[in-house]
């Protein structure tokens, strides 16, 4: 089932009681999560990625706007009315509950038509631990589990009542980082598997880019993009985006535009034409660079960091806004600098972006 | 600094506590054993220098002991009252306290308000509260509790004054405690549910739980390591209980007319100490302290049962 | 999940609900409040009857149908209840005990909760741990032998020497109350919370262990030092028991003691409840200002444990 938000906003009371002016933590919010997809809010934290989850789920309720699930409109209806299932950033298991009464405990709310009979339930919640593969610990006390067995409950306690909606809260910041990967894919495995229409809130890029059908990127309660992984990394609408996807992280400079031409300094990167003449951002992907001898871009070369396949190259360049650029190339290639230490590249005209100064607003350069 | 100048200096900064332990605690939690193992001790020393013989003497005339029988059921049958109808209303308590924002600091320091007293002052005011004034037919106020009940349509109770009942005098005792012990209680619980995790509350209202079933199958066994904490130190003081009856009515431990009807084991303690039956008081001090840890063991083997975590 | 049947949203009417909803909120929170309100007004009944029995005349108290309110307020009692009760006697009397016994108390326990939290010593655990256990044993078990102590009669000695008799003397409500266990723990508890860098870098810098704990541990711990001293006067001003085993002479009685063995009996043979109300207030006063202006430090103590001092 698909989720609209239309034009929804949520605002706080300012903590600080004498400042009267509200708190906005989501702002005009307006999307579509299409019916059984995996979807992830993503940006940093005190974004609104949280509220607006919330806000799905019904613990919180919107300031204005509407949010319908389906054809229904819920805004105002209460979470239990819902049907949504919502996994805790910690879990929120029951301590005093073992596995199985955690996992039975949505069931036995139900009440009328939906009632069940103890051996349906129990079913239930043998179907939903199997499927999060934990029906050997079902007589274990939350605190008997691992980080990550955790997760599995709460996620198994979210689904046995077959929500039409499943919500995750940072499902996975509070693993280490090898067990992140894993449930990673756990997590797009029982999507797939039920087909349920996911949401789940991260701060982590890597983690959204590699699960989601669906990114929403969002910044200070504004979605600043939505589409695909893949076209949202390859495609930025700004420089937020640009340099919040992708690890190592993009290198933004401050470049120029000069008839026609694109400049970092002197360097002359690629032709734009019939562009007027303006400072800009200029930002490149690491992978954007190829070891040319006569290339258009140069950096002052500081250290190789080999790691196997790749090797990152660490240069210095006054226009970057960061100290160092950093360049990823293949390990096989032999990196040579020139008399006055610098190295040159060729850029692979995809992986550059072109800000507004000002906006930040990527330069349509194809057009 | 070497380890034995270290070993001395403590030794110096203990040295006022332990002596004072050992002459006024150690020295009469062993001299207590002595006294009520020595059959019929008094403290004197028997004329011709026989000593006491050692026994169980002393415990076989406390138990026999009718008066001491009569205390004992006194001491369990309050307790056994109190202490879950106080357990039980300052969770009520707690909890509502807990769900209101408004007010909610003005409330809380209404029920702090009986701690900070005096048990045998507010005790005298209980007595007032319950007493009529008068002599026979010329009574002339019922008392204010009597009045009140009156509203209801309920005709005065004799509770306090000469010739009530064993069943009136507990009912004003155990008033008297239970609303001594609430503000305690209702601290400590409200101290375990403000840190349960609000998340488990989230939890439960988006699967549709209901309030009842909220309540009693996650914030009872949440709070239940306070809940198990109040009820143990409650049924502890209310074994010892005595000044909170010496409070309503006097040394006399009773109304005018039936003194000593009120009575507790403590009480009986201290009824012997003056009439030189060191033994007896000893040996009623034992089965005291035998009490408080059964009960103590009690609640523990079935906190470990039932309480979380 | 084979047979997923999706989870329907009945057709609720979300406007209907919602009412609905606000509603039973409102329900609930009225109930809330009510019965807040209510426990509150019981909590608070006894005190208020106190007082505004105080204010009356024995003519007003004693009517058939009580007032709410003095019609005429007069404070003849108070003078009666001073002059019956001998209240400014026993009132420095309380003072005087209190006083003493909290700044020698203080020291007895500062010196020896900095030895179990900073110094190491052979036998520190066995010696911590077995004041610990003094705290289950119930008060009753000492005093029978601590009488005996102080009214001169030596270990196993069965005969009294009676220069050895301190009863009715100010020396006797101080110095066998002088430790207190709870105290040492509660203190030892907060000095085991200040950095233990903080001593090393006094031991670098030559500081004294004596200076240390009197220019560093003690300020650092000041809110310990006054929730122990509030509840040692308050221990003083109602300690009931103790004082009238051994000190229940004019020249020593302590005020609890002293409230409860005064006679408000009239001419006719009665009570007198106005003077004995307004006798009970003025030995409330104190408590409630206590409460009003102290009362964080004793919550702090009680939420650490639930003894009272």
């Amino acid at each position: 089932m698909k989720i609209v938000l239309q034009n929804v906003t949520k605002a706080f009371p300012n903590r600080n009681k004498k400042i009267k002016e509200e708190v906005i933590a989501v702002d005009g919010l307006n999307f579509e999560i299409p019916d059984g997809k995996l979807v992830g809010l993503l940006g940093p934290s005190g974004c609104g990625k949280s509220t607006t989850l919330y806000m799905i789920c019904g613990l919180q309720k919107p300031t204005k706007g509407k949010i319908f699930f389906g054809e229904k409109e819920v805004t105002h209806l209460e979470p239990e009315h819902r049907g949504v299932g919502l996994v805790f950033q910690n879990y929120a298991l029951y301590p005093h509950l073992t596995v199985k009464q955690n996992i039975l405990f949505p069931l036995q709310n139900l009440k009328g038509e939906q009632k069940m009979s103890k051996q349906e339930m129990l079913e239930k919640a043998v179907a939903a631990a199997k499927l999060v593969q934990i029906d050997e610990l079902m007589d274990r006390k939350p605190s008997e589990l691992s980080g990550g067995q955790q997760q599995r409950v709460a996620i198994a306690r979210a689904l046995v009542k077959e929500p039409r909606v499943l919500l995750l809260d940072e499902p996975l910041s509070n693993l280490d980082a090898r067990l992140r990967l894993q449930t990673r894919e756990e997590i797009r495995r029982i999507q797939r598997e039920t087909g349920v229409t996911t949401v789940f809130v991260t701060h982590d890029q890597e983690e959204a880019m590699s699960i989601s059908d669906i990114i929403v990127v969002m910044k200070e309660g504004v979605v600043q993009q939505i589409g695909k992984p893949q076209n949202v990394y390859d495609d930025p609408c700004n420089l937020f985006v640009a340099k919040f996807l992708g690890t190592p992280p993009i290198n933004v400079f401050d470049g120029k535009i000069e008839d026609g031409m694109l400049k970092i300094g002197d360097e002359e990167i690629m032709a734009l034409p019939g562009q007027q003449d303006r400072p800009v951002h200029v930002a490149i992907r690491p992978e954007g660079f190829i070891p040319c001898e006569d290339g258009a871009f140069s950096g002052i070369l500081r250290n190789i960091e080999v790691m196997g396949r790749d090797c990152s190259v660490i240069l210095e360049n006054e226009k970057c806004q960061k100290e160092t650029v950093r360049a990823i190339v293949d390990s096989g290639i032999d990196i040579k600098h020139d008399a006055t230490g610098r190295v040159r590249f060729n850029i692979k005209k995809n992986k550059v972006f072109v800000f507004e100064a000002e906006t930040e607003l990527r330069i349509n350069v194809e057009g | 600094m070497t380890d034995k100048k270290n070993n001395y200096k403590a030794w110096l900064y203990l040295s006022p506590a332990l002596v004072l332990l050992l002459i006024f605690s150690f020295y009469p939690l062993i001299n207590t054993f002595r006294m009520a193992f020595l059959n019929g001790y008094n403290g004197l020393a028997i004329v011709g220098g026989e000593t006491f013989e050692f026994g169980i003497e002393n415990f076989k005339t406390v138990i026999g002991n009718v008066d001491f029988k009569q205390y004992l059921k006194n001491t369990v049958l309050l307790c056994v009252i109190t202490v879950p109808i106080s357990t039980a209303l300052a969770l009520l308590i707690a909890v509502a306290l807990n769900s209101i924002k408004p007010l909610q600091k003005v409330y809380q320091t209404v029920f702090f308000l009986p701690y900070v007293t005096n048990s045998i002052a507010i005790g005298m005011v209980f007595n007032a509260m319950f007493t009529r004034v008068g002599v026979g037919d010329l009574i002339e106020t019922q008392g204010i509790i009597n009045n009140i009940i009156g509203i209801f349509g309920i005709s005065p109770v004799n509770f306090v004054n000469n010739g009530s009942t064993w069943g009136a005098n507990m009912f004003v005792v155990c008033t008297y405690i239970i609303w001594h012990a609430l503000p305690f209680k209702i601290l400590v619980l409200m101290g375990g549910l403000q840190n349960v995790n609000k998340q488990y509350y989230e939890a439960a209202k988006i699967d549709a739980t209901s309030k009842a079933r909220t309540f009693f199958r996650i914030t009872v066994p949440l709070v239940s390591p306070m809940l198990a904490y109040v009820i143990i130190t409650s049924f502890i003081g209310g074994f010892k209980e005595y000044s909170s009856i010496v409070g309503i009515f006097g040394e006399t431990m009773g109304p005018a007319g039936s003194s000593g009807q009120m009575n507790t084991i403590v009480g009986y303690v201290y009824n012997m100490l003056p009439k030189s039956n060191l033994g007896n008081a000893s040996a009623a001090s034992l089965i005291l302290f035998a009490i408080i840890l059964v009960v103590t063991a009690i609640n523990g083997y079935v906190s470990s049962k039932k309480v979380h975590y | 999940m084979a047979d997923r049947k999706e989870f329907v949203i009945k057709d609720i009417d979300v406007a209907a609900s919602m009412r609905n909803q606000k509603t039973a909120n409102i329900i609930r929170l009225t109930v809330i409040y009510i019965f807040l309100t209510l426990m509150a007004v019981m909590m608070i009944f006894p005190f208020y009857w106190m007082i505004i029995s105080s204010l009356k005349t024995m003519e007003e108290y004693r009517l058939n149908v009580p007032t709410l309110w003095p019609k005429k307020i007069v404070f003849e009692n108070f003078v009666m209840a001073f002059e019956k009760a001998k209240l400014l006697d026993l009132f420095l009397h309380t003072l005087y005990v209190g006083a003493v016994s909290t700044v020698l108390s203080l020291v007895v326990t500062v010196l020896s909760a900095f030895a179990f939290a900073r110094l190491n010593f052979k036998g520190k655990g066995i010696v911590f741990g077995a004041l610990m256990a003094t705290m289950m044993v119930p008060g009753e078990l000492y005093t029978i032998t601590n009488y005996l102590t102080v009214s001169g009669r030596l270990p196993f000695l069965e005969e009294s020497i009676s220069w050895l008799d301190i009863t009715n003397t100010f020396a006797v409500l101080i110095v066998p109350m002088l430790v207190s266990v709870y105290y040492i723990y509660l203190l030892r508890q907060t000095f085991m919370q200040i950095p233990n860098e903080l001593y090393l870098a006094a031991k670098v810098d030559g500081t004294s262990d004596f200076k240390y704990l009197w220019k560093v541990m003690l300020p650092l711990s000041v809110s310990t030092i006054i929730t122990i001293t509030i509840l040692k006067m308050m221990g003083s001003w109602n300690a009931y028991i103790w004082p009238r085993l051994v000190a229940n002479d004019d020249a020593h009685k302590l005020i609890t003691n002293g409230l409860r063995g005064a006679s408000f009996v009239t001419e006719a043979g009665d009570t007198n409840f106005p003077a004995q109300m307004a006798a009970v207030f003025i030995v409330s006063i104190p408590l409630f200002l206590v409460f009003v202006f102290l009362r964080k430090y004793i919550m702090r103590g009680v939420s650490r444990s639930g003894i009272k001092g």
